[in-house]
């Protein structure tokens, strides 16, 4: 799907607007929007909030075997999922240039940086190491999903908790989160990614770009860094020359943004961390907002049940006793099959029908239809089905006065076929 | 042949086994929604019940596809994103189960030559997330204002291996049940519109499931229509 | 027919309720009486002698007899007569493609402009902002614009100058401005002088003489969007005593 176009006039009118120093939000050249970090259920669950960018991030891991060159190290992979949701233009599937960019980013930020400690998810050296794996969602595309991204994956992995292990010999036992406590990462430093946009060829630089200002913008400069002030990995895109005094600009801003976010998640996780030990709920469903008029919450209701058995017993009884069953075809001569001329002829495809509109009314069918395939079941048909040979067989093996006698050998093999049956018994 | 499925018959009604009773344990969980919490999307909305929470998100009467057009009807896709991974063959069938009870509710014909899509993103999976589903679809369809002859919600029932029904069952309780079912339930005549169902069970006991879904959709068109309410309280 | 809906005009409705007749809305032998006839709005659907509602939203009566169901509603679907603010995305020929936010780009003639002849071409470039109307809009045809009316003239509609910031805010919203006594734009009015055009697709136009200006009306309307006419008002006044 294609996205709304961008109208000369609101291109004209941010740059110009820029020029005043101003942005449509009403921010300053160097504010964040709000940022807003919450957790699921699940440990290693984060969603965050960048203004009205939405992202999700969750943490899984798995026990596999490391790769050759580095049999002590645990493996860590990223995945950005563009979802369709955040924004239409993004396709299901489909590796799109801003998806790579975006996932290369994150890897840079997060693997290379090497702020996880990967030798210690090494379970037995050469066989078996923990994969942690990081998938990020984008729920709803405004502007910036990189910083959103990057914020929500290092949150992630700092609330993530692993199974533990222990090793016996050979054996790697996992324990359940009832048996003993999950452990967490060990996380060295946080790097976080600070986006900066530049315009009119480098001459305005903004911070925290939203979706309209990314579409107007020249060129794009990612800055990841810790709160230690440690350049993690750096990235320029659009083509624009920047000169060295912007680029020790950028990375003093980012410096101070860095130190900020950093705060904002550890309160976050700290917050986080005494809900859970007080044992209050905590997940996406705690974190609607009550107050809001679109949102409703109904507490657990019980269901009258009363009536129930009747109706349920009513309509079975309705249904009453099935019809008799499908008519064996007459075959003339072998090989011959015959359609009308007075002979009735049922099809299976009856009863796919009848399946399909599974509804109230027709429930009666419905059964009729599970009691003839229960039926059926009982009947040797199924039971030989097994040995390939009488596959040419019995289209309704209880009625063999209808069978003609020019079919011999199928009752033959019929018969053998059971006797076969009964040896193997 | 007759008589045989005659037996089948009796043997199912009468089997010990297969007695369900009515008990407390037929209760809704927790319910909760939001509607239109993203700025992109035409409609949206989350649903949660209990832990389970879904995200769904609409876009549409969109630009179609050359190749996805239909010339008397609105093309209607749905995506469901797992939370861990890319979708599979389970989110195929779960896509299918949903676009399919959608359709039935749509007013397609009335949106020609135009996309609809339907985005649900898990956001935790506590059982019933199928149910979670089609209820979060419901109400960001309705949210983005699509055409639609009904409304439509959707009920798990767990059979424990006591025979028990259990609504709305938990993850826990799902590993625990010998069969489970989901229902979409239309809020015209409560017919159902979508049936999935795993493990083994009686004639019955489908339809004591259908009939304890029924009553159970009361309660959640009755959630549905108080949450529109209280949206539209607000005089503009 | 006609008591029932009256009867829930103003109430919530969802999708799939429903009015049915009632046994008075026959027509009595003895009395002569027409039928009485009812206007039904979007959201409101005729099925038999059924009335259907098919959009969630609140039930709403014009006199005498115009029901419809007012919804918050964010696509736009084209309706014939509605003026609209569109983006041109490509001349091909003899006409542009327009994109007004529905599901297909409605086409402009190059003649449907004021003075336009086949030598005399208006001068629209892509990235452009027309205000034009709907001469064709029906689900099965693609929608056609016009940017004159039945007299030739411009009546407003055309390309947009130079300036201004283009927007986008809820289909109710925009229902709201346009009403003849809209409070929303008599409060703007005293606020700040600016020109300001509503798209019935959910675009607005605004242009005054300062960007600061632009921006604050822009963000003041976005924030119209869900509020109610004291907190509007309170916000309104707080905006005269701060920025000005």
């Amino acid at each position: 799907m294609k996205d709304t176009p961008l109208a000369n006039c609101e291109r004209d009118f941010l740059l110009k607007a820029f020029e005043e120093k101003k942005r449509l939000d009403g921010r300053q050249t160097y504010d964040y929007r709000k940022i807003k970090i919450t957790f699921g259920t699940d440990y290693g669950c984060c969603f965050v909030d960048l203004g009205k960018t939405r992202v999700m991030a969750q943490v899984s891991c798995e026990l596999v075997a490391p790769k050759d060159n580095r049999p002590n190290e645990g493996i860590l992979f990223f995945n950005i999922e563009l979802s369709p949701m955040a924004s239409p233009v993004f396709e299901q599937g489909r590796q799109s240039e801003l998806s790579v960019k975006l996932n290369r980013q994150l890897e840079r930020c997060l693997r290379n940086s090497k702020c996880i400690d990967t030798e210690s998810l090494c379970v037995v050296s050469g066989e078996k190491v923990w994969q942690i794996r990081v998938d990020v969602h984008t729920l709803n595309h405004d502007g910036n999903l990189m910083d959103a991204a990057s914020i929500a994956a290092i949150t992630a992995l700092c609330h993530f908790r692993r199974p533990d292990v222990a090793i016996q010999g050979d054996d790697v036992t996992v324990y359940g989160p009832e048996e003993r406590d999950p452990i967490p990462l060990s996380i060295y430093h946080m790097p976080i990614s600070v986006s900066f946009s530049f315009f009119q060829q480098g001459t305005y630089l903004l911070v925290d770009p939203c979706e309209r200002e990314e579409r107007v913008m020249d060129g794009l400069l990612m800055i990841a860094m810790n709160k230690h002030r440690e350049i993690c990995s750096i990235q320029s895109s659009g083509g624009i020359m920047l000169l060295r005094d912007q680029v020790m600009r950028c990375s003093k801003i980012a410096s101070v943004k860095v130190s900020e976010i950093t705060d904002l998640i550890s309160k976050a996780l700290e917050n986080d961390k005494k809900a859970r030990k007080a044992g209050s709920k905590c997940g996406f469903a705690e974190s609607i907002p009550q107050e809001r008029i679109t949102a409703l919450k109904m507490e657990g209701t019980p269901v009258d049940v009363e009536g129930v058995t009747e109706r349920a017993s009513y309509v079975v009884q309705k249904a009453g006793t099935p019809p008799q069953t499908v008519p064996s075809p007459v075959v003339p001569l072998p090989g011959v099959g015959q359609v009308g001329e007075g002979i009735h002829s049922t099809w299976g495809m009856e009863e796919e029908e009848e399946e399909n509109n599974i509804s109230g009314d027709e429930e009666d069918k419905v059964i009729q239809m599970e009691v003839d395939k229960e039926d059926s079941k009982r009947g040797d048909v199924v039971e030989i089905s097994d040995s390939e040979e009488e596959e040419v067989v019995i289209l309704n093996p209880e009625t063999p006065d209808k069978t003609p006698k020019s079919k011999p050998p199928s009752s033959h093999q019929k018969v053998a076929a059971k006797t076969k049956k009964k040896q193997k018994k | 042949m007759t008589q045989s499925s005659c037996d089948a018959l009796h043997f199912f009604r009468g089997g010990g086994m297969m007695e369900v009773c009515g008990s407390s344990t037929v209760s809704l969980r927790e319910f909760g929604c939001e509607q239109s919490l993203l700025s992109r999307p035409d409609g949206s909305a989350s649903f949660t019940q209990g832990d389970t929470s879904v995200l769904a998100g609409v876009y549409g009467p969109a630009e179609v596809k050359v190749s996805k057009e239909i010339y008397d009807r609105a093309t209607l896709e749905v995506l469901v994103q797992p939370k861990v991974g890319l979708p599979s063959v389970r989110e195929r069938l779960q896509e299918q189960c949903v676009r399919e009870t959608c359709e039935a509710s749509l007013l397609l014909s009335l949106h020609p030559r135009s996309s609809l899509t339907l985005i649900l993103q898990v956001l935790h999976d506590d059982g019933s997330l199928l149910s979670c589903f089609l209820n979060a679809a419901c109400m960001a369809l309705m949210d983005a204002g699509l055409p639609m002859s009904c409304l439509f919600c959707a009920v798990t029932c767990a059979i424990d291996t006591d025979g028990q029904i259990t609504t709305d069952p938990t993850a826990a309780q799902e590993k625990e049940s010998r069969a489970l079912m989901t229902f979409a339930i239309d809020s015209t005549e409560r017919k159902v519109l979508m049936s999935s169902t795993k493990g083994s069970f009686s004639v019955s006991e489908l339809q004591q499931c259908i009939a304890v879904s029924q009553k159970a959709s009361e309660k959640i068109f009755q959630f549905y229509r108080d949450s529109v309410r209280r949206r539209y309280s607000k005089i503009l | 027919m006609f008591s029932r809906l009256k009867d829930k005009v103003g109430q919530v409705q969802l999708p799939g309720d429903e009015f049915s007749w009632e046994a008075e809305d026959t027509i009595p032998l003895t009395d002569p009486v027409r039928p009485e006839r009812v206007v039904c709005g979007p959201g409101l659907r005729r099925s038999g002698d059924r009335l259907l509602v098919c959009k969630s939203g609140v039930l709403r009566h014009k006199q005498p007899n115009v029901f419809w169901i007012d919804s918050q509603q964010r696509r736009y679907v084209p309706a014939k007569g509605e003026t609209v603010i569109g983006i041109v995305t490509a001349k091909s020929g003899d006409i542009f493609k327009v994109d007004v936010g529905g599901s297909e780009a409605a086409s402009l003639s190059y003649l449907a402009f004021e003075g336009a002849t086949k030598r005399n071409r208006p001068n629209v470039q892509v990235g452009d902002l027309v205000f034009a109307q709907f001469i064709v809009a029906n689900k099965d045809m693609e929608p056609e614009l016009t940017c004159i009316d039945s007299s030739g003239r411009a009546n407003g509609m055309g390309v947009f100058g130079a300036g201004g910031l283009v927007f986008t805010v809820s289909l109710g919203l925009v229902r709201r401005l346009l009403s003849p006594l809209s409070e929303i734009r008599s409060d703007l009015d005293q606020l700040f002088p600016c020109e300001l055009v509503v798209g019935m697709n959910g675009r607005l136009w605004v242009r005054s003489p300062s960007i600061q200006q632009t921006l604050i009306v822009a963000n003041l309307l976005q924030s119209c969007d869900s509020m109610t006419a004291p907190q509007r008002r309170e916000l309104f006044r707080r905006v005269q005593q701060g920025a000005l």
